[in-house]
């Protein structure tokens, strides 16, 4: 059957595959150069080596700090996110009525786009703060855990319905032969539940990861970087690098090579990890 | 123990409760200011608008005259008729060319087909920074800034994610059933659109409401694209803040509650799918 | 066969879409979204440029309903479509960089001045054959390279403090009053006095501070980064004469540093908000407090006068809006009068067409030459128009027009140009100096710091 499928090509897989070089591949392969060009236009380009690059680095300390805003807020995110739906999935699939209702509710913030969830954070927190004199941009700490609220509000409902799929999966008999050993409810919380859901922590991990490093949209509409930059996390640094200033947009590109690398590596990394687990169970 | 159970249970539902309505505070606080002055929203966000005069100041509600305000400022309708349309018809396309490309790779076995399908699997990982430059430059070198050509874009970009959860569904399929159908004097396009088409309904779900919900809530994509000529939802919301004169807090609040609603409506008809296809897409993503 | 017609099937497939991309481009986002027409007549888009199309990338958000309603007037007129692209506050550059570099770019935008020019050389297409050209009343305000005129100003702007003469007046009547009339007030010292004696005497007055919100909010600082900052780099090159044609203009000390300080402390502390919260204050909350009558003063320009007067609940009399010079206490003040000038250079893009650039140009001289147009200009604009086309009567009557009209023509003061910022290097130092105020406001940096920045970021952006 492959063979004669093989001749189909230009019906099945042509159409995506043209669709797909027009929006990713092309322009992968022109970023990956232009990076190492400076232009204005991408008609226009002027070879430059790594200088871009160098530029990238050393121009300002605006790049350095969006990383290490980014870092921070991702290894915060990930593991309040995680915790906070983990719980909740604990509590969700006891017999008790109402889950379903807490679990509609729970999940609905993740649908709304994250230009309307910034807007919809920047009123609340500025509000509350207003109580103590002061808003979002006083201080980058406030915009960090600004940051850190809203995307554990989007994204714990997310994960929750993960994790309740996860433990829901673990066989009653597991629990029910824990709970007649005579394990507390903790101890089979550690042995029995935690170890069958692995997968499920994986796939949050990995979720709440990308997404919290990769965070563009909330963080422009929340703080827009201010002030002075401090909560500006990578993408948003890229965008501005590109857009922002005429002359830079090599520089930009380098940004965001050296972006899609890093996001790479904790991706391939996050990989191998999995897949050794899997091979050992 | 029963009695112990059941204190328990009614602990966990107080405290369940409360955490529902912080859930939904946000939101509420949202729908309660779009009645309210627009002066009246930055310097006093948790009061209730007022109808009358009091000590404070005077009466802050308004009515809908925020919601009047704000679809006209914003171009709402325009706006939900364009997210409408390119969403509609990008997450048609995606389903329909992804799922014939992921038959396509699994079951022609070539070495092409394989290249292709981790080229596919590559571009999941590559942040949309990377590309969005000469994207947005290739687009419109190609005419396809306009609501229809971006329906390409989404094709190409939602491809990585919909080929990768097709082909794990493909390859579950036993091959007995297509060989079947050829043996009965089906071509490939027969076999594909009558015996597998059918069989991959599951998983066009689960790659429907993915799509759906990156594509509606898009923002920086349509935004480079098409933003200046046709203005999504999200760029409505953000063109409020000013690219239209001063912002106006109160057209803000009302046109957020607007964007608001039609998610909440579809999440609520169709909760039970969503949730499947988030937990489905998940676990093979 | 059946390969044959697979390919067909898909190069069909892919025709449709190609097909559909091509026409698309003809709407406009007034049109129903969904509409499909586009995708099923394939000749819509090749139809007769009757009338053509001109794409115009505006700068001033504040009149951007207004070009809404001169596009729909000028294509009744003329049949030419004007496409009008606003972007959002602060945005420009960078809009115009992503929207230049498109098949269909903006024919018709605007620079900023000599800085603007230089970045876009390569886009300015020379206009002094143009009929606007020969118009202009003073031909050295235009934007020149040698023989070439590549930006002409379409506007003359004042802005100074704008002030509620009847709340001046309540507290010139008031026991102890540091002032009798606003005559009196004419240095930075005295400014100061009675500013400070009204913040004590608020209650009496009924306000809730002397000047408006100091908005600093990112994007709706250039009240501060760029205007209030003409005066000491203004003072500053004046006092060095630095010629501002040359490179003199790429390092600054901000020798009159301390003057900005004066005066922007004197914002800050007798405002209606706390200094704290600033940073999430716009231009339009300023003025909306005005309106309301809820401060005495504000610093804005005479656009702002839309602002005002769209305001419910508006409680300043016409009458009652006057504009006074911004003092910041250096030597000679007293002759000193509001500042005039422009940053808004129409420029056309010599990359477009030349039938598109001829569009262009025929679409300015209509705008400030046709009785439709300058009837828009004058009264929905509110633009003082530097052109002889415009006769004496038809200069904007709102009051702050009128005031910007009686300062420059007052005896015994000169307005304050606004060169200097004419050569402010980048937009980038405006929006990383505005950032800088803001900490400075809310108390996390000081004014050390401030004027540190401001020196070496100069430096840094001019020589980049």
């Amino acid at each position: 059957m492959s063979k004669t499928l093989r001749k189909y090509f230009a019906f099945f897989a042509l159409p995506t595959f043209i669709a797909f070089a027009i929006s990713f591949l092309i322009p992968f392969v022109m970023g990956v150069y232009l990076s190492f060009t400076e232009f204005t236009t991408v008609t226009n380009t002027q070879w430059v080596g790594l200088a871009n690059y160098v530029k990238a680095f050393t121009g300002s300390r605006d790049f350095l700090n969006a990383l290490w805003f980014t870092v921070k807020f991702t290894v915060v995110s990930v593991i309040t996110i995680n915790l906070l739906s983990f719980a909740l999935a604990m509590l969700l699939t006891r017999a008790m009525k109402g889950t379903n209702l807490f679990r509609t509710v729970f999940f609905m913030p993740n649908l709304i786009g994250g230009i309307v969830l910034g807007y919809i954070w920047q009123i609340i927190i500025n509000g509350f703060l207003l109580r103590f004199g002061v808003d979002i941009t006083f201080s980058a700490k406030y915009g960090f855990w600004g940051l850190v609220v809203l995307m554990n509000w989007q994204l714990v409902g997310y994960m929750m319905v993960i994790y309740i799929a996860g433990i829901q999966n673990i066989s009653g008999e597991l629990t029910e032969a824990a709970a007649i050993d005579g394990a507390s409810g903790w101890q089979s919380l550690i042995h029995v539940t935690i170890p069958n859901v692995m997968p499920s922590i994986t796939i949050c991990t990995f979720l709440t990861l990308t997404n919290s490093f990769k965070l563009f949209d909330q963080n422009f509409a929340l703080t827009g970087g201010a002030p002075a930059k401090e909560t500006q996390m990578l993408a948003l640094d890229i965008y501005n690098t590109f857009y922002g200033r005429v002359g830079f947009e090599g520089v930009g590109q380098a940004k965001a090579t050296v972006f899609f690398i890093v996001v790479g590596v904790i991706a391939f990394t996050q990989l191998m990890l999995t897949r050794r687990k899997e091979v050992e169970n | 123990m029963a009695v112990k159970r059941r204190f328990a249970n009614a602990a966990i539902f107080i405290l369940l409760l409360i955490l529902a309505l912080l859930v939904l505070a946000p939101i509420l606080v949202v729908l309660m200011n779009s009645f309210k002055g627009q002066f009246f929203i930055s310097d006093a966000p948790f009061k209730l608008p007022t109808l009358t005069e009091t000590a404070d100041g005077p009466a802050t509600f308004v009515g809908f005259k925020n919601y009047l305000s704000g679809i006209e400022k914003a171009g709402f309708l325009s706006a939900f008729g364009y997210s409408l349309f390119i969403t509609v018809f990008s997450v048609g396309a995606i389903i329909l060319f992804t799922a014939m490309t992921a038959w396509y790779i699994i079951r022609s076995k070539g070495k092409f087909s394989g290249a292709l399908y981790y080229l596919f699997v590559f571009s999941m990982i590559v942040p949309f920074q990377m590309v969005m430059f000469p994207m947005s430059k290739v687009a419109n070198m190609l005419h396809l800034d306009n609501p229809v050509g971006i329906i390409v874009i989404y094709l190409g970009f939602g491809a990585g994610l919909s080929v990768f959860m097709f082909s794990g569904f493909v390859k579950s399929i036993p091959l007995e059933i297509e060989e079947a159908a050829m043996i009965d004097g089906c071509n490939p396009i027969q076999t594909f659109f009558l015996v597998v088409f059918p069989i991959l309904r599951p998983t066009a779900i689960t790659v429907a409401i993915l799509n759906a919900m990156w594509i509606w809530n898009d923002y920086l994509l349509p935004y480079l694209v098409i933003g200046n000529k046709y203005r999504t939802i999200p760029i409505a919301v953000q063109y409020l803040q000013g690219g239209y004169g001063s912002r106006d807090m109160g057209a803000l609040m009302a046109v957020l509650v607007l964007s608001i609603i039609p998610i909440i409506i579809f999440y609520l008809i169709c909760q039970k799918y969503i949730i499947k296809g988030v937990v489905a897409g998940a676990v093979k993503g | 066969m059946k390969k044959l017609l697979a390919l067909i099937l898909a190069i069909a497939m892919l025709a449709t879409l190609a097909a559909c991309g091509s026409t698309g481009g003809t709407g406009t986002p007034s049109t129903p979204a969904a509409d499909p027409s586009g995708t099923t007549s394939g000749d819509q888009a090749t139809q007769p440029a009757a009338g053509g199309e001109l794409y115009y990338l505006n700068f001033k958000p504040e009149i951007a309903p207004v070009y809404d309603e001169i596009a729909a007037a000028y294509e009744a007129e003329t049949g030419v479509k004007l496409h009008v692209v606003t972007a959002a506050s602060g945005t420009y550059e960078q809009t115009l960089k992503s929207e230049i570099a498109k098949a269909d770019a903006p024919v018709l935008f605007q620079i900023n001045g000599p800085k603007g020019y230089a970045n876009w050389k390569d886009y300015c297409a020379d206009l002094s054959g143009t009929e606007l050209y020969q118009h202009l009343t003073d031909k050295g305000l235009a934007i020149t390279d040698g023989d070439k005129v590549v930006g002409i100003p379409y506007v003359v702007e004042g802005y100074g403090i704008i002030y509620n003469n009847a709340i001046m007046e309540k507290y010139f009547a008031l026991d102890g009053a540091k002032a009798k009339s606003m005559d009196e007030i004419r240095s930075f010292q005295k400014l100061k006095e009675v500013v400070e004696d009204m913040t004590a005497k608020k209650d009496q007055l009924g306000i809730k501070g002397v000047f408006a919100s100091t908005s600093l909010k990112p994007g709706e600082d250039w009240r501060w980064q760029t205007h209030l900052a003409n005066l000491p780099v203004h003072y500053e090159f004046e006092a060095n004469n630095v010629d501002l044609s040359t490179d003199a203009t790429k390092e600054i000390t901000f020798q009159y540093g301390d003057n900005y300080k004066n005066i922007f402390d004197l914002y800050l502390n007798n405002s209606t908000v706390d200094p704290k919260l600033l940073g999430s204050k716009q231009v339009a909350d300023s003025m909306a407090e005005f309106a309301l009558g809820q401060c005495a003063m504000v610093q804005n320009g005479n656009w702002a006068w839309s602002q005002i007067a769209e305001v419910e609940g508006n409680t300043v009399k016409e009458e009652d809006i006057k504009f006074m010079p911004i003092y910041i206490g250096v030597d000679g003040e007293e002759s000193q009068g509001i500042c005039v000038g422009t940053e808004n250079f129409f420029a056309i893009n010599s990359q477009a067409p030349a039938e598109k650039q001829k569009l262009a140009a025929d679409f300015i001289y209509w705008l400030y030459s046709s009785d439709t147009g300058k009837d828009f200009v004058t009264n929905k604009l509110g633009f003082i128009a530097p052109f002889d086309t415009f006769a004496e009567d038809e200069r904007p009557t709102d009051p702050l027009a009128r005031e910007v009209s009686a300062w420059m023509s007052k005896e015994g003061v000169s307005s304050v140009p606004w060169s200097a910022f004419l050569v402010f290097p980048s937009q980038t130092f405006k929006d990383d100096f505005g950032a800088a105020l803001l900490q400075y406001a809310q108390g996390t940096k000081t004014w050390d710091d401030v004027k540190t920045l401001v020196v070496d970021e100069w430096k840094a952006e001019s020589n980049l």
